[in-house]
């Protein structure tokens, strides 16, 4: 049985071991590499306990033997290999399951509370652990699109503060900026809005009036009519996501099979990538500094916002069976995202391990329409089946892996 | 190595020339492979073979180290080596050049003989000049080609291009001695043969009937028919038909690959279920966000396409044959087929100023001066059918099959097919409430009609034909023949040139406008018969539906220059429909800017293609 010399190392210093090649046997899978590292950190600290780990050579993923896998890459077996180990993450576990009376169409969590939209024309808030909080009613429409502006402490009734009228289609997607002071939504108008999410402290005091007339009560009920700050156009048909890359430059995907980075003080666009299919869905990591894109064809795309080049894929993630409607980037972890689809999985990727998903996660019934993660690593996908699900997902150990 | 010469005693007298060495004679020497010996000498004794036989390791070091090795030889009869002396050495050497063996041998001399004197006279002639020497042969080339020069039309060549000459006619019934009286001519035909000229005679001979072999007489036409086939032989010019040498390949069109032609629909997507009963129509939103769909479960739904979910569902009166959504985007209306009315909905679907503005265009009529008696009545929805969406109802005389919108949104057509009456199709314009029937005569059974996207042209599709009428002049003015048993669908291509019929008999009949009253091409790639066929109104494709289950789209490339012809490929065959009690799919339709397509079928499902 032939020996390949290896080199481990690890970002995690709780973890490290000696810098030292060592011999390892060529058919070694990740279980035994695995093994190998917990021996040695037990021999180093003795209160060390087991713990999954794996491994990355070259940045992709050892999914099967080390030899097979250093052959599929051309990688030579005489030099000394560079091995990198990270915490194995386990695969999500199904904790709760929100029971809807209608399609969900979107989700978005806070640090306490789950904001979801659906297609009873109304908006819910639940707490983490699965338990209805309230009910946003106001919608004369399906509810396509929630965002969280800002929690404050919350009255028993919510009422609407405003209601910002301005789009001549559908509104299907809408983002908050990172300072919570503007939201921006896409619309099958073709245009974006740029809105301020900031109340007045006038709109406060005319709230409390109660003899109004019968005129404007009506709309009060809806908030106070607000028009936006800013109208962005160039889509050549609907605009199907939007987001905020940072505080001042809005990214819109579109039917039109481009995604525009336009800047948000002068309304002006700066880059435009262009695809071949509809977008879907966008998502950006500021960790990684990638977006990722969600198409009608089954693939989840990779893309640098900040590249001059008109049509530069960085890589395509394919496993689904139908469209891709939902990706989101996990907000700790700078290799992992989440996609749902309309063949009703939820799969977890790696970006470094591009062939396969880390993990399927098939508990919808009916087609996924939208995920979310939160901050303290739950996952939430809900879909067309009425149920939002909540999954637990964290490394190993109880603290955050690598 | 040397053969050793032998003679054999005859008579026993000879020694001369007999081999001293080995007595054996003229055998095989394997004979003697298993005996020590190998033969005898003269005086009777054996002759042993050496002790040692060399072998292959002694035959190499020998070939190594012996000088002499190239001039041993071994000999086969005493199984020994013998080494050539150096007469015989330059023997061998002579011998391989050709020349005589005996070195003192001079093949120039001149021998004295009889012929001596004359030759040596010969010689003196030739050094006086006075007989010349032979000149030296000129030499022809090796190869040359022996027909290189031939006339190809010279006799031989003839021989070379045979043509054989045409075959003789065999005897039929005609020229038996006792035909069948059906072969013997009558009167008048006997007369007519012999006022024919010879040569326009169909038989040279006229046929005879006679009752046994014996009474037939002797063949008077013998000598006039050899010679006209030796005439036939020898003094016809004969050409050969020279067939054309054609690659049944090449005949085949080079189409380009589906891969090239991209993008078109390649897989189902989505899956719009809800309807109970067979979806007969579908139409989509010119936006492209919704569908309306209508079954025969007496319900319209509106769906949303990029999720697949029913957002509305209205009940109306009776199975819904048709539906199409207004293709003016200002305006949303949809207009509904069922039973004897057709209905204008607003579904209330997009942006609200829209809906309001409908509205407001459907309340702002003002009735003429005088109320003229129409064919068909108008009637302003209220009340719950109001709220429901129901704006306008038009109530016929007969069944509507279908229903069709003019390009702007404001002309809408619809058929009311019976065989016998010329109130089959009626033109409504909305904004004046107002009916025409355009037609005076009826021209058969009408399937389906059109308006031209573009110009004031009106398509009407019958059993057998699709007649073209311009509106503006009231004339008919194209009728193209489809040749095929019933056309069931027809679509007319955005840039309004050319035309695609459904029929059937599973063939889709191309029209270029231009071209011909004629198909320009018949596509028969269903199986069974087509139920609606569809242009997209920015890609190059087209899709037709049929009983099969399948939508087949193919690429139809429609060129700006009058030159070429359209461009029709095969790109796709889509399938996911399932076959309900032998219908499969009803209605396509494409989604008006993404390139996919939408499906209708009798499983009650409406599937997205993309």
């Amino acid at each position: 049985m032939s020996q390949l010399q290896t080199r481990f190392f690890t970002e995690n210093k709780k973890y490290s071991v000696d810098d030292v090649p060592f011999s390892i046997p060529a058919a070694s899978e990740v279980q035994d590499l695995s093994s190998v590292i917990n021996k040695l950190l037990e021999a180093k600290n003795g209160s060390h306990s087991q713990v999954e780990f794996d491994f990355l050579v070259r940045g992709q993923f050892l999914r099967t033997s080390l030899a097979s896998h250093m052959e599929a890459e051309s990688i030579s077996t005489e030099d000394v290999v560079e091995i990198e180990y990270v915490e194995r993450f386990t695969a999500p576990q199904p904790e709760e399951c929100m029971m809807h009376d209608d399609w969900i169409s979107s989700v978005e969590a806070d640090s306490e509370w789950i904001l979801t939209g659906s297609y009873d024309k109304t908006a819910r808030i639940w707490s983490l652990e699965g338990k209805a909080v309230m009910t946003v009613a106001g919608h004369t429409d399906v509810v396509k699109d929630v965002a969280w502006v800002k929690r404050e402490n919350l009255l028993n009734k919510l009422k609407a503060r405003h209601c910002c009228r301005g789009h001549a289609g559908s509104v299907d997607t809408i983002a908050t900026n990172p300072t919570r002071t503007k939201f921006c939504s896409g619309s099958w108008d073709k245009m974006l809005k740029i809105w301020s999410a900031v109340a007045t402290e006038e709109d406060e005091e005319l709230e409390e009036q109660p003899n109004r007339p019968r005129k404007k009560q009506k709309t009060e009920q809806l908030g106070l009519t607000r028009t936006p700050l800013m109208t962005l156009s160039g889509h050549n048909e609907a605009v199907s996501s939007v987001l905020w890359l940072d505080g001042e430059e809005v990214c819109s995907a579109s039917w039109d099979h481009t995604i525009r980075v336009w800047d948000a003080e002068t309304g002006e666009l700066k880059t435009t990538l262009t695809g071949s299919k509809v977008f879907n869905q966008l998502s950006y990591s500021p960790l990684c500094q990638r977006l990722a894109s969600g198409s009608t064809d089954r693939h989840v795309r990779l893309w640098d916002p900040r590249s001059k080049d008109g049509s530069l894929v960085l890589l395509s993630l394919t496993s689904h069976n139908g469209w891709v409607t939902a990706v989101k980037w996990a907000p700790s972890h700078e290799h992992q995202l989440v996609s749902g689809s309309l063949d009703n999985v939820v799969k977890l990727w790696d970006v470094r391990s591009c062939k396969a998903p880390l993990y399927d996660v098939s508990a919808h019934e009916d087609k996924v329409l939208c995920v979310d993660w939160t901050d303290s690593g739950l996952l939430l996908s809900g879909g067309a089946d009425n149920k939002l699900y909540t999954y637990r997902y964290t490394a190993c150990e109880s603290d955050a892996g690598a | 190595p040397i053969q050793s010469v032998c003679v054999l005693s005859v008579g026993g007298a000879w020694r001369l020339g007999t081999d001293v060495r080995n007595t054996v004679g003229n055998i095989p020497m394997e004979w003697y492979q298993d005996y020590p010996h190998i033969g005898y000498d003269l005086d009777g004794k054996k002759i042993f073979k050496p002790i040692r036989n060399k072998d292959e390791l002694d035959e190499f070091l020998d070939k190594m180290e012996n000088p002499d090795y190239w001039r041993t030889v071994h000999d086969k009869t005493t199984a020994s080596d013998i080494r050539l002396s150096d007469e015989q050495v330059d023997l061998v050497h002579r011998l391989q050049k050709g020349q005589f063996g005996d070195a003192s041998f001079n093949e120039y001399e001149i021998h004295s003989c009889s012929s001596g004197p004359i030759v040596s006279k010969m010689v003196h002639a030739i050094k006086m000049g006075w007989i010349k020497p032979r000149k030296p042969k000129e030499t022809t080339p090796q190869y040359y080609d022996l027909w290189a020069k031939e006339d190809p039309n010279a006799i031989l060549g003839r021989h070379k291009m045979h043509v054989p000459a045409p075959k003789m006619r065999l005897p039929g019934h005609e020229e038996s001695y006792n035909p069948p009286p059906e072969y013997l001519l009558t009167e008048e035909e006997r007369l007519a043969w012999e006022q024919q000229d010879p040569e326009d005679r169909k038989l040279p001979f006229l046929p005879q009937k006679h009752s046994c072999l014996r009474a037939v007489p002797a063949f008077s036409r013998f000598i006039h028919e050899r010679f006209e086939r030796c005439l036939d032989l020898y003094l016809c010019p004969r050409q050969r038909k020279m067939r054309v040498n054609v690659n049944p390949e090449d005949l085949i069109p080079k189409l380009p690959k589906p891969k090239d032609l991209q993008p078109f629909p390649t897989t189902m997507s989505l899956v719009y279920r809800g309807h109970t009963s067979l979806v007969r129509s579908i139409s989509a939103s010119p936006t492209g966000q919704w569908l309306v769909s209508g079954s025969d479960d007496c319900t319209v739904r509106f769906w949303e396409v990029n999720t697949g979910r029913c957002l509305k569902t209205l009940e109306v009166g009776g199975a819904v044959k048709g539906v199409a959504w207004n293709p003016n985007p200002a305006v949303c209306l949809v207009a509904v087929c069922f039973e004897s009315t057709v209905l204008l909905l607003n579904p209330a679907l997009g942006d609200r100023l829209v809906v309001g503005a409908t509205d407001q265009l459907i309340t702002s009529y003002e009735p003429p001066e005088e109320d003229k008696e129409q064919a068909v009545t108008w009637a302003l929805s209220e009340g719950p059918e109001h709220d429901k969406g129901h704006r306008l109802t038009l109530t016929h005389p007969k069944g509507v099959k279908q229903v069709v919108w003019h390009g702007k949104g404001d002309y809408l057509s619809s058929v009311m097919p019976d065989n016998t009456s010329n109130l089959q199709v009626l033109i409504h314009q909305v904004s004046k409430r107002r009916t025409q029937n355009p037609f005076r005569k009826n021209k058969g059974l009408v399937q389906c009609v059109s308006f031209h996207p573009l110009r004031p042209y009106f398509f009407v599709a019958t059993q057998r034909c699709v007649r073209v009428y311009n509106l503006i002049k009231q004339e008919l003015t194209k009728k193209l023949t489809a040749n095929c048993k019933w056309i069931s669908s027809m679509a007319i291509h955005p840039g309004g040139d050319n035309l695609i019929c459904g029929s059937y008999d599973c063939r889709l009949a191309w029209f270029d406008l231009d071209l011909s009253t004629k198909p320009y091409k018949m596509l028969r790639h269903h199986k069974k018969a087509l139920r609606g066929v569809a242009y997209h109104k920015h890609y190059p494709l087209f899709a037709s539906g049929a009983d099969d289950g399948s939508v087949i789209v193919c690429h139809g490339m429609v060129y700006n220059d009058l030159l070429q012809n359209p461009l029709i490929v095969p790109v796709k065959v889509l399938r996911g429909h399932q076959i309900t009690h032998d219908l499969g799919v009803l209605d396509v339709t494409f989604h008006p800017t993404q390139p996919w397509v939408f499906s209708s079928g009798a499983d009650a499902t409406i599937r997205l293609f993309t």
